[in-house]
C-alpha cells in the first residue's frame, strides 16, 4: 500500500519519534516498572498521610514566624523512610527504583506540600547532575555516603549549585552563558582547584552535606571552561550565606553558598575540559549535552510538581465545593462549579501526561536509556547485593567504566534524540507549572474568603506553585528552548538566543 | 517497605491509580505490532495529504462558498480508491484490520491538511463504531461487507450516524438529559419491522452515505429506555434527504437533513432495541448509556485528534509564514516573541495529541477496542489468511451465540470504573483537543496579520473549520460536565450531575 | 483658592516628612498640627461636593501618592510580616489624620462628602505601594456605606465622632456575601433589644476596630439582618489574626459570639438589600485597588527589566520581555479608562451605573491576577523573594479579587441581574 522506496514522509516535521514516545515504549519498557510505580505511589500516599499532612500547614506557619528555621526533623524522617536512596541504582548502594516512578512520587507529595516535597526531590537534582557527568567512580563515592547516611540516621543530602546573583536564566543555557555575567570561578592550583564567588537560591543548601557546584575556569569564556566540583559542607573556605525569604515553598531553604579560596582536590572533579576531550563532541557541546541531560529529567520532575500543585488545588476546591452551601445548594451541584472543577481535573491530567511522555522519551533516548534497557534493568533488579559489593563495585572504580558509559550515553546519543528529550522536558516544564498556577487561581476564585486563609491550604498552594514557573529555567526560557529543539530543527535560517 | 494490602488500599483512593496511568499499563499490554502499523498509517496519511488533499482543499472550500449545494463525490471516490473506508474494519468483517487507535493519528494527519475532507473519510467510522458498540455481529458483518464490496467495485459505500434532531442536540448525547429533551424521531413497531417518522439534522456525510445508523425512540415520552438503532439505506421508501446546511467551515463535508416519513425498516436491520438491551446485566437505560459511551469514548478521541490536527495546521501555517516573512528587517521566526508564541502552539498540538492517545489506551484496555487488542486475538486476525476469514467468519458471526458472547464480554464485563474511565477520558480529550485547535487558530491569525485573513493563505479556513469541533460530538460544555460526572463525581451520592436547576 | 490647595498639599507633605524622619521613636501624635491639615483638605473638598472636580482629584491623588511613598513603601516588607511582626500603627494613624477614612462620609459627620471617584483615586495610589492599608480603607468605607444605605445615621454619627482611629474603624466581613455562603450569627430579640450568638468567620479588621457590623439571622426568618456590636463586648471572643494569602496588614479574625448586645442596622431582614446596594457602589473601589496593584507591579518590572542583564544585554531588549511588558501596560491603560468612566457613572448616577461598577471590578480583578503573575515572572527568582514586593502584589491581587464574594458567583449574579 505504501511504497517504501519513496522519500519518507517523516522527513517533514513532526517526525514519528517526536510524536509517539509512549507508543514506542510499548513492549520495550520493562514490565517491572509498572509494579514498581504502584509501590512507589502507594508509599507516597502513605507518607503523605502519616507524615506530611499533620505538619504541612503548621510548618508553613512556623516559617512565616521564623524564616530562619531549618526543617531538620523532617529531613531525618524522610531519611528514615529511605527516600534519599530509593531511586539510587542498586550498584551505588540504593534501592534502584526506576527513575520515572519518582515523577509520580513527586506529584503525590507535591499535591500535599511542595516545600516538603522539594526537600526530597532536589536531592535527586544533584544526583542526576552527577549521573549526567557519567563519572562512575565519583558517583559511587558520593552515593555510598548517602547510603551510609541512611543507615546511620544522619541524613546525607546533596544539593546542586548553579544560579548566581548575576546569572539566572543565563546559566541554564549554554548559548547564553558566554554573554552572561557569571562570577563563580575555579582556579587551577597544584593538586586541585580553588573556588571563589557565590551561588544563590540553592534549594536545600543549608541542609545538604555535599554541594555539586558548577563553576568556570575562565569567567570570560564560561561555556568552554565549565567545571563540576563537589564541595562538602564544612570545607575550608566554604560557608553558608543568607537564607532567602520566599513567598512560598518556605520549608525548603533557598540558600546562599559562599566560596573563598575553597580548595577542591583533583580526585573530586566530576567533569572538566580535560575529561571532555575524550568525547566525540567538543567541550562546549558536551557541556551543553550534560546540562540538557540534567534538565531533561529534572524538568519532568518540576512538571510533576506542577501537576501536584494543580492536584492539590483541585482537591482542595472540590472538598470545599462538596462541603459548602451556596445559595441554598451544595456548591458542587452548581453547574458552573462542575465545569470549573472539570477544567481543573483536566489541567491535572494534561500536566501528568506531559511529564509521563517526557519520561518515556528519557527512557528511550535520554538519561534512563541504559538503565531501562531490559536486560540491564532486570539484572540490576535481581542481582544479589553481595555480588554488587564484591564484584561490581571494584569494576565501577575503573576508569574504563566511566569511559564506556560516556561512550554510550554521551557519544551514542544522536542530536535528534537529544533535541527530543530536551524539547519535551521544556514542554512538560512550562505546561505542568502553568497548569499548577492556573488551578490555584481557579481554586481561590471558587473558594472566596475561605481561599484566602492559610488554614484552608489553598492560598499556600498558590504561593508555593508560583515558584515552579521560575526555577529550573523560567517558563519563558523553556518556551524558547522548546522552539529551538522541536520547532526550529531543519530550518537553517532560524536563530535562537541571538542578540536583538 | 509497604505491604501488598496497603498498596491496594492506597491505590484505590482518588485519584485511582488506574485512572492516572493508562499509558504505563498499555505499554506492557498492547501488541508491539501496533507501532509498525501506526507508522505505516501516518506515512500513508502524509502521502495522501500531499497528493490529494493539499492540492484540493482550498479549491473545494472556495467552490463550496460559491455553490453550497455541491457534493464532493469525486473526493469520496478517491478516498475509496485509497481504501480508507475499510482500512480500520476488522479483517473478519472484510476490512484491512488496522488497529483502531491508529485511526486517530490518521485523523490528526489528514485533519492538519483539511478538516472537511478528513471528516468525509472519518465520520464513516463514527457509524462503524456505532454498529460495533451494539455488538450485533451478524448485522455488523453484513454492513461492513457491503463497505468492502463498495471498495472493490469502486462505488463507495459510506455509513453515517444520525443522532441529532432539530429540537435536541446536546440532549441526545447524554442519557441523563434525553428524557427532558424534545426528541421527535419515533419508531413504531409494526409487523415484521418498524416505521420511522421524524427528521434528523446536521448529519455529517449524510448525502454521500449509503447507509444511515438512525437512533430513534419507540416511546417519545421515555426515550432513555426506548432507544432503538436502525439501519436505513439511501433510497428506501419513505426516506429522503432534506437540505444541506450552509456552514461556516468544514464545508467539504455536507451536514445533511434526513427526513423519514413512514419509512419501514425490517426486523433484521435492527441493530439494537429494547429486546436486546433488556437482556444485559445493567438496566435498559444504563445499557443504552453504556453503548452511547462506548461510541463516544472512541469517537471523541477522534474529534480530539482533529483538534490536534487543526492546532497543527494552524501552527504549521504560522511557522511557514514566520519563516518566510521579514518583519523590521529580520525574519519573523527570529523574533523572540514569535518563537515564544510558536512554542506555545507546538505545545498545544502535543497536549491535544497526548489526550487522544491516552484515551485510546483506555479504550484499548477497558473499552471498545478491548477484545480486538487482546494479544492472541490481535495476532490471530493479523496473520490469518484472508481466504479463511472470508469463508468461515460469516458462519460463526451469524450465530446468535456469538453476539451473545461479545455482548457478555464487552457490555456486562465492563466494570463501572472502567466505563467511567473511558467515557471520562473521551470527554477530557474532546474538549482539550478542540480547545487547543481553536486556540492555535486564534494565535496563528494574530501572528499573520492580513495574510491570516485571506482564504488563499489557509489560516482563516482552519479557524472556520476548527470552531465546529468545539460544538459537535457534544459541546465542550457538555463534555466538561461529563468528565465531572465520570471522573470526579463517580458514585459520590452527594453530587448530582445533569440535575435540573 | 488654588493657592489654598497648594498650601494643603505642602502642609501635608511637610507633616509626612517630619513624621517619617522621627519614625524610630514616634512622638505622640501632634493633634493641633494635624487638625489644621484635616480642615484644609475638608474645605477644599466641601466647596465642590458632591462631585469632585478633576483638579481636586489630582490633588487627592497626589496626596495619597505622597503619603504612600513616604509612609508605606519604605516598610512594605516589614509591614507584610504581620501577624508575626509589628502592626503599622503609625501609617494607620497618619492616614486617619489626613482623613482618608472620611472620604465618603457626609459633611455633617466631619466627612469629605465625596463619591467613588475620590475613594477610587485614593485607593489606587495607596495600593500602588501597599494594598494592606487599601484593604483597611476599603473595609471601613464599605461598612460606612452599608450604614448609610441602611439609614443608620445616628449610629454612624456616633462612631464618626470617635477620636482615635481604632475606635473609629468599623469591621465588616467584606469578603463574603452572606446571602451566598451563609456565614451568619444568630440573633435573638427580647423586647426591643437584640443579642447575637454563634460564630462568624473572617471578620476583617476584627482585631483592630472598635465596632463591627455582623450579619445574623433572626430565628424564624429566612432573610438576614445587619447588626452593630461593640467589639469590646465581653461576649465576644476573637481568634488570633488569621494568616492569609495577602493583605497581611489588613487582618481578619474569626469571632465567637455569646449573647452579645447588638443594635439593628436599618430594618430586620433587609441585610441583603443593603449589602447589594453597598456592593453596587463599592465594586468600582475594589477595581481601583486592583489597578493600584497592577501599576505597582508594572513599575517594578519595568524598572527591573531596564537594569537586569541576561545574555549580555538588558532583558528589556528581549522582544519576548517587551511583549510581556506591553501586555501589562495595555491592561493598565484599559483599566484606567474603565475605572474613570465607571466612577463617573456611579457618582452621577448615570443609567446602568450599578452594572458599570460591577463589570469594572470583575474584569479588572481578572486582569490584575494575570498581570501580577507576569510581574513576578519578569524578575525571575528575585521576583519570588520578599525583597521587591512583586510576590506581595501577586498575592494581594488574588486577595482583592475575592472582595465582596466568590468571583464566579459575582459573575453569575451579574448576568442574572440582566435576565
Amino acid at each position: 500500500m505504501v511504497a517504501h522506496a519513496q522519500r519518507s514522509p517523516f522527513d517533514h516535521a513532526p517526525c514519528f519519534e517526536d510524536m509517539t514516545s509512549s507508543l514506542q515504549s510499548t513492549a520495550r519498557q520493562p514490565k517491572g516498572m509498572l509494579k514498581e510505580t504502584r509501590e512507589v505511589v502507594a508509599l507516597a500516599r502513605k507518607f503523605k498521610e502519616e507524615v506530611m499532612r499533620p505538619i504541612t500547614l503548621s510548618m508553613d506557619r512556623q516559617m512565616q514566624k521564623d524564616p530562619e528555621y531549618l526543617p531538620w526533623e523532617f529531613v531525618r524522617k524522610a531519611n528514615e523512610w529511605g527516600f534519599y536512596t530509593l531511586w539510587v541504582p542498586r550498584i551505588f548502594g540504593g534501592k534502584g527504583y526506576n527513575s520515572p516512578s519518582m515523577s509520580y512520587f513527586l506529584e503525590e507529595l507535591g499535591s500535599e506540600c511542595l516545600g516538603l516535597s522539594n526537600l526530597i526531590g532536589v536531592h535527586y537534582l544533584a544526583v542526576v547532575t552527577m549521573f549526567a557527568t557519567f563519572n562512575i567512580r565519583l558517583i559511587n563515592k558520593l552515593l555510598r555516603e548517602v547510603e551510609d547516611g541512611q543507615k546511620t540516621g544522619i541524613p546525607c543530602l546533596l544539593s546542586l549549585a548553579i544560579t548566581e546573583p548575576g546569572a539566572g536564566t543565563d546559566v541554564e543555557e549554554v548559548e547564553l552563558v558566554d554573554k552572561g555575567n557569571v562570577g563563580c570561578q575555579a582556579t587551577k592550583v597544584e593538586g586541585g582547584y580553588l573556588i571563589n564567588g557565590s551561588k544563590i537560591f540553592i534549594s536545600s543548601g543549608h541542609v545538604s552535606r555535599w554541594h555539586i557546584v558548577i563553576c568556570y575556569e575562565d569567567l570570560k569564556n564560561p561555556s568552554d571552561t565549565m567545571l563540576v566540583l563537589p564541595v562538602k559542607t564544612g570545607s575550608k573556605g566554604f560557608s553558608f550565606g543568607r537564607k532567602e525569604h520566599k513567598m512560598g515553598v518556605k520549608i525548603c531553604p533557598a540558600s546562599e553558598l559562599n566560596f573563598e579560596d575553597c580548595f577542591v582536590p583533583d580526585d573530586l572533579v566530576l567533569m572538566n575540559k580535560e575529561q571532555n576531550q575524550k568525547n566525540r563532541r567538543n567541550n562546549k557541546q558536551t557541556n551543553s549535552q550534560m546540562i540538557d541531560y540534567v534538565v531533561s529529567t529534572s524538568r519532568a520532575g518540576v512538571s510533576a510538581w506542577g501537576t501536584g500543585a494543580a492536584r492539590g488545588a483541585f482537591e482542595n476546591a472540590l472538598d470545599f465545593a462538596i462541603n459548602t452551601e451556596v445559595n441554598g445548594k451544595r456548591l458542587v451541584n452548581h453547574e458552573w462549579a462542575q465545569a470549573m472543577l472539570a477544567e481543573m481535573y483536566k489541567n491535572v491530567a494534561i500536566s501528568r501526561l506531559s511529564y509521563v511522555e517526557t519520561n518515556y522519551a528519557n527512557g528511550l533516548c535520554g538519561l534512563y536509556k541504559t538503565i531501562q534497557f531490559k536486560p540491564l534493568f532486570y539484572y540490576f533488579k535481581i542481582v544479589p547485593k553481595i555480588v554488587i559489593d564484591y564484584i561490581i563495585r571494584p569494576i565501577i572504580n575503573l576508569p574504563v567504566t566511566t569511559w564506556v558509559f560516556r561512550k554510550i550515553q554521551l557519544d551514542g546519543q544522536t542530536d535528534a534524540q537529544f533535541h527530543r528529550t530536551s524539547g519535551w522536558a521544556s514542554l512538560a516544564k512550562f505546561t505542568g507549572t502553568d497548569a499548577g498556577v492556573k488551578n490555584c487561581q481557579m481554586a481561590l476564585e471558587i473558594m472566596g474568603q475561605a481561599g484566602l486563609r492559610q488554614d484552608r491550604r489553598a492560598e499556600k498552594i498558590l504561593r508555593d506553585s508560583k515558584l515552579l514557573q521560575i526555577y529550573e529555567g523560567t517558563n519563558q526560557l523553556n518556551r524558547i528552548n522548546l522552539f529551538k529543539c522541536l520547532a526550529a530543527q531543519g530550518h537553517s535560517q532560524v536563530r535562537v538566543f541571538e542578540h536583538e | 517497605m509497604i505491604s501488598r494490602s496497603e498498596i491496594k488500599s492506597y491505590l484505590s483512593k482518588e485519584p485511582l491509580f488506574d485512572d492516572m496511568t493508562c499509558s504505563l499499563k498499555a505499554t506492557t499490554r498492547q501488541p508491539a505490532a501496533m507501532i509498525k502499523e501506526t507508522r505505516k498509517i501516518i506515512e500513508l496519511a502524509r502521502r495522501f495529504n500531499k497528493e490529494v488533499i493539499e492540492p484540493y482543499a482550498l479549491e473545494l472550500d472556495r467552490t463550496m462558498q460559491k455553490d453550497p449545494d455541491y457534493l464532493p463525490w469525486e473526493f469520496v471516490k478517491k478516498a475509496n480508491e485509497w481504501g480508507f473506508f475499510t482500512l480500520w474494519i476488522p479483517k473478519i468483517f472484510g476490512g484491512h484490520g488496522y488497529n483502531i487507535p491508529s485511526l486517530s493519528y490518521f485523523m490528526e494527519e489528514t485533519g492538519s491538511a483539511c478538516l472537511g475532507l478528513s471528516n468525509l473519510i472519518c465520520v464513516h467510522y463514527l457509524a462503524v463504531s456505532t454498529i460495533f458498540a451494539s455488538w450485533n455481529l451478524s448485522l455488523i458483518s453484513k454492513l461492513c461487507r457491503l463497505v468492502a464490496q463498495g471498495e472493490k467495485t469502486g462505488v463507495p459505500c459510506l455509513l453515517s450516524t444520525a443522532i441529532t434532531e432539530p429540537g435536541a442536540g446536546t440532549d441526545v448525547e447524554e442519557v441523563e438529559l434525553v428524557d427532558r429533551g424534545k426528541v421527535a424521531c419515533s419508531a413504531t413497531k409494526v409487523e415484521g419491522g418498524y416505521l420511522i417518522n421524524g427528521s434528523k439534522v446536521f448529519i455529517s456525510s449524510g448525502h454521500v452515505s449509503q447507509w444511515h445508523m438512525v437512533i430513534c425512540y419507540t416511546d417519545l415520552k421515555k426515550p432513555s429506555e426506548n432507544m432503538i438503532i436502525l439501519a436505513v439505506e439511501t433510497g428506501s421508501k419513505g426516506f429522503s434527504f432534506g437540505r444541506v446546511e450552509h456552514k461556516m467551515g468544514v464545508k467539504g463535508c455536507p451536514a445533511s437533513e434526513l427526513i423519514f416519513d413512514n419509512c419501514f425498516v425490517p426486523d433484521d436491520l435492527v441493530l439494537l432495541s429494547r429486546d436486546h438491551t433488556g437482556k444485559q446485566k445493567r438496566g435498559v437505560k444504563e445499557t443504552c448509556g453504556q453503548i452511547l459511551d462506548y461510541v463516544l469514548a472512541s469517537s471523541r478521541a477522534g474529534v480530539s485528534a482533529w483538534g490536534a490536527g487543526a492546532a497543527r495546521g494552524a501552527y504549521e501555517t504560522a511557522l511557514d509564514f514566520a519563516l518566510t516573512t521579514e518583519v523590521n528587517g529580520k525574519t519573523l521566526a527570529n523574533h523572540e516573541w514569535a518563537q515564544s508564541m510558536l512554542a506555545e502552539m507546538y505545545k498545544n498540538v502535543c497536549i491535544a495529541r497526548l489526550t487522544y492517545i491516552e484515551t485510546n489506551y483506555a479504550n484499548g484496555m477497558y473499552g471498545l477496542f478491548k477484545t480486538i487488542q487482546m494479544k492472541p486475538l490481535f495476532y490471530y486476525f493479523k496473520y490469518m489468511p484472508m481466504i479463511l476469514l472470508d469463508k468461515f467468519a460469516p458462519m460463526i458471526l451469524n450465530l446468535a451465540s456469538t453476539t451473545w458472547l461479545f455482548r457478555k464480554i464487552q457490555l456486562d464485563w465492563q466494570s463501572d470504573p472502567e466505563f467511567h474511565r473511558t467515557a471520562g477520558w473521551g470527554s477530557l480529550a474532546k474538549f482539550t483537543g478542540t480547545d487547543m485547535g481553536m486556540k492555535n487558530c486564534q494565535m496563528a491569525l494574530e501572528i499573520m496579520g492580513q495574510s491570516g485573513l485571506r482564504q488563499d493563505r489557509r489560516a482563516e479556513k482552519i479557524l472556520r473549520d476548527s470552531k465546529l469541533l468545539q460544538i459537535f460530538e457534544g459541546t465542550n460544555q457538555l463534555n466538561r460536565l461529563n468528565l465531572f460526572k465520570c471522573l470526579v463525581a463517580k458514585n459520590n451520592p452527594m453530587i448530582k450531575v445533569f440535575e435540573k436547576e | 483658592m488654588l493657592s489654598e490647595k497648594e498650601t494643603t498639599i505642602i502642609a501635608l507633605e511637610e507633616d509626612v516628612v517630619e513624621f517619617t524622619e522621627t519614625k524610630p521613636t514616634p512622638p505622640a501624635p501632634k493633634k493641633e498640627a494635624k487638625s489644621v491639615d484635616v480642615k484644609d483638605v475638608k474645605i477644599a473638598a466641601k466647596k465642590t461636593a458632591p462631585r469632585t472636580s478633576k483638579k481636586e482629584l489630582t490633588m487627592l491623588a497626589k496626596a495619597a501618592s505622597e503619603f504612600a511613598k513616604k509612609m508605606l513603601a519604605p516598610n512594605r516588607e516589614e509591614n507584610d510580616k504581620y501577624p508575626f511582626g509589628p502592626f503599622f500603627e503609625d501609617a494607620l494613624e497618619k492616614a486617619f489624620g489626613v482623613d482618608f477614612f472620611h472620604i465618603i462620609l457626609p459633611e455633617d459627620m466631619n466627612g469629605m462628602n465625596q463619591g467613588m471617584s475620590a475613594l477610587s483615586v485614593t485607593l489606587d495610589n495607596i495600593c500602588q505601594e501597599d494594598s494592606s492599608l487599601g484593604g483597611i480603607l476599603f473595609t471601613n468605607a464599605a461598612a460606612q456605606e452599608l450604614m448609610i444605605q441602611a439609614g443608620s445615621k445616628a449610629e454612624l454619627e456616633r462612631i464618626c465622632s470617635k477620636e482615635t482611629v481604632r475606635d473609629f474603624l468599623i469591621a465588616l466581613p467584606v469578603f463574603n456575601n452572606p446571602s451566598e455562603v451563609k456565614h451568619l450569627a444568630q440573633a435573638k430579640k427580647t423586647g426591643d433589644a437584640y443579642t447575637l450568638s454563634g460564630s462568624l468567620e473572617y471578620m476583617v479588621l476584627g482585631d483592630l476596630a472598635g465596632q463591627a457590623i455582623i450579619p445574623a439571622s433572626i430565628a424564624g426568618s429566612t432573610r438576614y439582618s445587619y447588626f452593630l456590636v461593640d467589639l469590646k463586648d465581653k461576649g465576644i471572643s476573637k481568634s488570633e489574626p488569621i494568616l492569609s494569602l495577602g493583605l497581611h496588614a489588613c487582618p481578619a479574625v474569626d469571632l465567637e459570639l455569646n449573647h452579645v448586645k447588638a443594635t439593628l442596622i436599618g430594618q430586620e431582614g433587609k441585610g441583603s438589600d443593603y449589602f447589594e446596594k453597598m456592593a453596587d457602589r463599592l465594586h468600582v473601589a475594589a477595581a481601583s485597588m486592583a489597578l493600584g496593584v497592577m501599576k505597582g507591579s508594572f513599575k517594578e518590572a519595568f524598572d527591573y527589566a531596564k537594569k537586569r542583564e541576561q545574555g549580555g544585554h538588558e532583558i528589556i531588549n528581549w522582544s519576548e520581555v517587551k511583549m510581556i511588558l506591553s501586555n501589562m501596560a495595555i491592561k493598565i491603560s484599559n483599566a484606567e479608562m474603565i475605572i474613570e468612566k465607571a466612577c463617573k457613572a456611579v457618582d452621577t448616577l448615570e443609567a446602568k451605573w450599578e452594572t458599570r461598577s460591577r463589570a469594572a471590578a470583575l474584569h479588572i480583578q481578572d486582569m490584575a491576577c494575570d498581570l501580577t503573575t507576569d510581574g513576578i515572572q519578569l524578575l525571575g527568582g528575585v521576583g519570588y523573594m520578599k525583597d521587591f514586593g512583586q510576590e506581595k502584589r501577586f498575592r494581594d491581587a488574588k486577595h482583592i479579587q475575592a472582595l465582596l464574594g466568590i468571583t464566579p458567583i459575582k459573575k453569575i449574579t451579574f448576568i442574572e441581574n440582566m435576565i
